[in-house]
């Protein structure tokens, strides 16, 4: 159990404030950022320098001591197995080759440095930049594989049950941004394709809405559709801008059409479904027999 | 007489660094778990000024207390000498607060310090907005007054 009493550093006891300055005295990291990081994740490690060793960056770590290396390389693995898992569940229609991008660019180094930012581990960070004159240079690159170091460190402690929950708590469930990850370029072709695949009829674009028309800013809306169903809908300033945003639009819901999970049946719930009953009682023999 | 395609080498860099381009998901605490905002605070205080003398029996009374009762957030306490005492926090997005409690009594500084810990850490502004959407309209949010629909649960058979 951390307790604060821990956390509290006396840190004027011994030495008198010299030459340091203010400004690196706030950013000391010590013990007690370790202990508060895993206390606001609700996290306890068995062992006690395993949050500090999670957030040591290989640069920084000297001849004795750990880094985060071989944490991080099983903690990418398991993370990548759960939001591989999730992603192939939640997204039916979609190819592998997109499933790919989405992952890549969803749950790749970069939105997991936002997931350690959002957790307050960008100042725990123990790492050292390769370029000297700018000791920015791949920050977010460090603190990415310092969360899959983490969820790595949780697998390895806690177990693959508690490693799970983690990810699904504090990664999956962010929204993900299908438009910008699926980057189709070539709609009009693509949906053409698609439907042809599908069976369906060729696809008509018709306006829907417009205004404007002979002025300097119209707006058009334009829907495109399979014999009498309207599969996309696009708006723009001019017909072919609309039709291309109606064709992406139509693809976008055909792909990323979400299958949303009802939470997993306990075993309580199992019970109670096999002894709960909408039949009135002089039906309820005949409907259990 | 062999022919090749060149390949299309922008696409491919954009593929391989697809998560430089793509703006990640803006943070939703609360939604799926909660991380606390407030992840630091500091007090600072002065041994031999009058002005510090509330501060000095808060921290030398109650400061314990609190950091047991907040193990999420880490407490650092820092003498800073002829200086007025004060509370330092900082949050998880980056920003800091600091509020001087020099004229603040015993019993004042432990609210001080609670409204520092509560804060979220963002930035006083005016919200101009009275509702903020992911996925906002034209036509604005519903509403059931505004309906010409009367939906009505009956037995009758409805009439078409």
């Amino acid at each position: 159990m951390m307790l604060g009493a821990r956390a509290l550093a006396i840190a004027g006891r011994a030495q008198v404030r010299g030459a340091a300055t203010e400004a690196a005295e706030r950013q000391a990291v010590g013990r007690s950022t370790y202990a508060a990081l895993e206390s606001r994740l609700n996290l306890q490690f068995g062992d006690r320098g395993l949050m500090e060793r999670v957030c040591t960056h290989r640069s920084a770590a000297g001849s004795g001591e750990a880094s985060n290396e071989r944490l991080q390389w099983v903690g990418k693995r398991v993370l990548n197995l759960q939001v591989g898992e999730h992603l192939e569940r939640t997204y039916p229609n979609m190819t592998v080759e997109m499933l790919q991008d989405v992952q890549h660019g969803s749950f790749g180094l970069s939105s997991l440095a936002e997931v350690g930012r959002h957790f307050g581990m960008q100042p725990a960070l123990r790492w050292r930049s390769t370029v000297k004159e700018e000791p920015g240079v791949g920050a977010t690159k460090v603190l990415g594989k310092a969360v899959q170091a983490l969820v790595g460190a949780i697998y390895k402690d806690r177990g693959p049950a508690a490693a799970r929950d983690f990810v699904r708590r504090h990664i999956l469930s962010r929204p993900v941004d299908t438009e910008t990850v699926l980057q189709i370029k070539n709609p009009r072709v693509l949906l053409a394709q698609l439907m042809q695949r599908k069976g369906m009829e060729r696809p008509v674009a018709r306006i829907l809405k417009e205004t404007g028309r002979f002025t300097s800013s119209p707006v058009f809306i334009v829907g495109v559709f399979s014999g009498v169903k309207m599969v996309g809908m696009g708006f723009g300033s001019s017909l072919r801008m609309a039709e291309h945003r109606a064709a992406k639009d139509a693809l976008i819901k055909y792909y990323a059409k979400e299958i949303k999970d009802l939470p997993p049946a306990s075993d309580q719930d199992a019970a109670e479904e096999a002894e709960l009953s909408f039949f009135e009682a002089k039906d309820r023999e005949r409907a259990q027999a | 007489m062999v022919s090749f395609r060149l390949p299309n080498v922008l696409n491919a860099v954009i593929k391989a660094h697809l998560d430089e381009f793509v703006r990640p998901a803006k943070p939703k605490n609360g939604v799926g778990a909660f991380v606390f905002p407030c992840r630091k605070l500091v007090f600072n205080y002065c041994e031999r000024s009058g002005s510090s003398r509330a501060m000095l029996e808060y921290l030398q009374t109650r400061a314990v207390q609190f950091a047991r009762d907040n193990p999420q957030i880490e407490v650092i306490v820092q003498p800073r000498p002829s200086r007025h005492p004060i509370v330092r926090a900082f949050y998880t997005n980056g920003q800091q607060r600091t509020k001087c409690v020099r004229r603040c009594t015993v019993d004042e500084i432990p609210e001080v310090v609670k409204s520092l810990r509560d804060h979220s850490g963002h930035r006083l502004r005016r919200w101009n907005k009275y509702v903020l959407s992911d996925t906002p309209s034209v036509r604005g949010i519903y509403s059931p007054f505004h309906t010409s629909e009367v939906h009505v649960i009956s037995d009758q058979k409805p009439r078409n």
